[in-house]
């Protein structure tokens, strides 16, 4: 039996080809983007949104939404912090992601059984949560006396072969995680759940619990996000966090994942992530106003959802 | 005979591959009740889309008053004074009967620049259209609450209130009951009356007898006959109707085995699906039929209790259903796949666990397993990595059996599995529906295709208000107005 060869598009291959063409042009403009110091940079800022935005996969292919997830980092951040500083590194660690995968239960419990509306659900607990780190934290960063175990902040800052562990993260989840998408029967449930939930259903899926998991993930994704940023800013910070929905949802959608649900690949959101902060990183470099800058990014969003849409109303 | 208020002169319809008209001449005078009759699949709907501005013939002309019209868009035909009334309604279930009445044409009040909807006078028109139906609703009211049968008359009122010329009604009697019935042909032979051209589309023939001037009867995309009242009857058009399709059917029935599947769908009467036995659920649109297909696969509201295979069994979920070797076919194709996936994932969804090998799916056993039975139900084309959304009707719902025989369900519940699908494709599902059948399987089908029950099915059940309500052996035996008698149309 002959195995179909996966066809190699070149419409499916245009989030990466933005990212080069990004990366090409600016390079051209300043001799500063391609310095190894600026590069690094690029690579620990993307870190972590590309975990958050990897969670943010799940929920968007499965056919959902998610806001929450900023207020979340920020609670597991505050929460691994606090019991750290108790209970050693690893308990921190764990109570952390365990925290934002409750979250991230609670959501899905909501939307799925509940059938509540994913954005209003989610820009509840957006709002709850933060509530929720700035009562026990008193609003005050977590810290401690002496500041959090070494150990832990030498990961936030240094590097395994030449990499920061930072990188190390999310490049290890993406490994992983793309094979439970991929080459799992769950994974294959989620991808069918969000292109067509009741069709779904009829063959026999499982389809709330399918749905609640992805914002388990998200949840959960979202708590080694802060814990990641705990260790990058040697605090649990109440505030941190904030707008990181908004730029995880714009790097999935320009990866290429649909709105509607059961499109998306985790490696091609993580690109996404990348444009993001390229072009940040490059109005930055060509000192762009950044008021302007804003004004930019938000236009690169739309035109390239706008783009996504124009083709596929053009392929059916 | 006066001259035609609308032609269709030798229109020709293609999509993709498939003929769905062939050359078709069709006419309708003022003042005359024209029938268009024919099996799923044989040009009805193409028919009065192309009147009515959806699709735009690839060959032929379409006529209004013997002038040559094209339309761009429904909007055009409607404009012109060609209105139709799909089987649906297309109402606002939301907003009032008044405001559904005027719906496109709000009667407004001006002040200079500010224009204000007059809601008195658009009250009083619909009050005034809705009574020449003999039909006095407060119009304030909200569509919503009403039967079908009184949506029908709003959509009827809407078309009247627009001073419609030629009037199209696509099955619309396809979920009303007698009395509702004998309401609609005195509105309909009011507008006959009126000099209105009326297009009606039926399944039903003792209706069509019953109505109609004239009669088209439709057959794979071309006219296979035309007669005046008088000069047909009811054989005479399931005659004609159905054609070479008469040699397909009627194949000797298998001698029935065990029971595979029984239940109490309606808490009464026992439904029993044998080894070897097809089963037909026939009852109109609203009759519970659907439902309970729905219900015997656990994806009604309430949990079902079945014996499969004389075990008794709780379904809360399409998931136990599945699990006891029954697979369904719904009624609509959106539900039956999903369409922005390969006709490959779509195969293996119901069957991933198959699969799994320590929790990771086996690829190439998949890919065998999706050739195999992509050749065996005949999908076109062969490319499993086709998007579902890409296929034509006749191959989706293909791929929704392929689904089911590659884990070789024991039994295959089918919603009107051949609604809106061409003759050819067709055929082949019936075959591959008696296949199941042949390998020792069981089918419960409904459709509201009663030439097809007759032909397909050893046994008939009459669904009428959520209950079985006449059990009939042997149906091809029987004529298509006793079927009709027995769902109470």
């Amino acid at each position: 039996m002959k195995r179909t060869p996966r066809q190699w598009n070149l419409a499916g291959q245009m989030p990466l080809i933005s990212l080069i063409v990004l990366c090409a042009a600016t390079a051209l403009l300043t001799n500063r983007f391609l310095s190894p110091f600026n590069l690094t940079n690029i690579l620990v800022q993307s870190s972590i949104m590309a975990v958050i935005a990897m969670g943010m996969t799940f929920v968007i292919v499965g056919g959902g939404f998610d806001l929450s997830v900023g207020s979340t980092a920020a609670l597991s951040g505050c929460i691994a912090s606090m019991v750290m500083l108790e209970a050693g590194i690893a308990a921190g660690v764990m109570v952390g992601i365990v925290a934002g995968a409750a979250v991230g239960l609670a959501n899905g419990l909501v939307i799925a059984f509940l059938n509540v509306n994913p954005f209003i659900t989610t820009l509840g607990t957006m709002v709850l949560v933060r509530g929720v780190v700035f009562l026990i934290t008193g609003g005050a960063p977590v810290s401690g006396e002496t500041g959090l175990p070494g150990e832990f902040i030498a990961f936030g800052s240094e590097r395994f072969l030449g990499i920061h562990y930072l990188v190390w993260v999310p490049a290890v989840l993406l490994a992983v995680l793309s094979f439970v998408m991929h080459a799992t029967p769950y994974g294959r449930r989620v991808y069918a759940t969000g292109g067509g939930r009741e069709a779904a259903y009829l063959a026999g899926v499982p389809v709330r619990r399918v749905i609640a998991s992805t914002y388990v993930w998200c949840g959960a994704l979202a708590g080694v996000a802060g814990v990641m940023l705990a260790a990058r800013l040697q605090s649990g910070q109440p505030t941190a966090g904030e707008f990181y929905e908004l730029t995880a949802i714009a790097a999935v959608v320009l990866g290429g994942a649909s709105l509607q649900g059961g499109e998306g690949t985790l490696y091609k959101s993580v690109i996404g992530v990348f444009i993001m902060i390229v072009l940040g990183n490059a109005l930055n470099l060509l000192n762009v106003d950044s008021y302007w800058q804003r004004v930019a990014v938000g236009a690169v969003i739309i035109a390239a959802a706008a783009a996504e849409r124009l083709r596929s109303h053009r392929s059916q | 005979m006066t001259s035609p208020a609308v032609s269709a002169e030798d229109v020709t319809k293609r999509f993709g591959a498939t003929v769905a008209l062939d050359g078709v001449d069709f006419d309708v005078a003022y003042g005359e009740i024209h029938a268009v009759v024919g099996e799923n699949g044989a040009g009805k709907s193409t028919l009065i889309r192309i009147l009515g501005g959806v699709h735009r013939p690839d060959r032929g002309v379409v006529r209004l008053d013997g002038e040559e019209c094209h339309f761009a868009s429904p909007h055009d035909a409607i404009a012109a004074g060609i209105v139709t009334i799909p089987q649906d309604l297309r109402l606002v279930p939301a907003l009032s009967i008044a405001e559904n009445v005027a719906l496109g044409d709000l009667p407004v009040r001006r002040f200079g620049p500010l224009a204000m909807v007059d809601r008195a006078r658009m009250r009083a028109e619909a009050r005034e259209v809705l009574a020449q139906l003999d039909f006095d609703p407060d119009p304030r009211a909200r569509v919503a609450s009403l039967g079908f049968a009184e949506r029908q008359l709003v959509a009827i009122a809407k078309a009247l209130r627009r001073r419609c010329r030629v009037f199209i009604l696509d099955e619309p009697t396809a979920a009303l009951e007698k009395r509702e019935i004998a309401r609609l042909f005195s509105v309909l032979a009011r507008m006959r009356r009126q000099g209105t051209a009326v297009i009606y589309i039926s399944h039903r023939l003792d209706e069509v007898v019953a109505i109609a001037d004239r009669c088209t009867v439709l057959r794979d995309g071309r006219v296979a006959a035309v007669a005046a009242r008088g000069a047909f009857a009811v054989n005479d058009l399931v005659g004609a109707m159905i054609g070479r399709l008469a040699q397909e059917a009627v194949t000797a029935a298998l001698s029935a085995g065990e029971p595979l599947l029984e239940a109490q769908p309606d808490g009464a009467a026992t439904l029993r699906v044998r080894e070897r036995e097809l089963v037909g659920l026939a009852g109109l649109l609203g009759s519970g039929a659907d439902r309970m297909i729905r219900g015997l696969f656990g994806a009604g509201s309430e949990p079902t209790m079945v014996a499969a295979r004389g075990d008794k069994r709780r379904l809360a979920s399409p998931a136990d259903a599945i699990a006891v070797g029954i697979g369904m076919v719904p009624g609509e194709r959106a539900l039956g796949l999903i369409m922005n996936q390969s006709v490959r994932d779509n195969i293996l969804l119901p069957n991933l666990d198959a699969f799994a090998r320590n929790g990771w799916l086996d690829r190439d056993a998949g890919d065998r397993l999706v050739a195999e039975v992509m050749e065996l139900v005949d999908i076109r084309p062969r490319r499993p990595e086709l998007q579902a959304s890409a296929l034509s009707g006749g191959n989706q719902q293909k791929v929704i059996l392929a689904k089911w025989l590659a884990r070789r369900v024991a039994v295959l519940l089918l919603d009107e599995p051949t609604q809106g699908i061409d003759v050819a494709a067709k055929l082949q599902i019936h075959a591959l529906i008696r296949g199941v059948v042949a390998r020792g399987g069981g089918a419960l089908i409904h459709s509201s295709d009663l030439g097809e029950l007759a032909r397909l099915c050893d046994r008939v059940l009459a669904v009428r208000q959520g209950r079985i309500a006449a059990a009939l052996d042997r149906p091809a035996s029987l004529d298509e107005s006793t079927l009709n008698n027995a769902i109470g149309g």
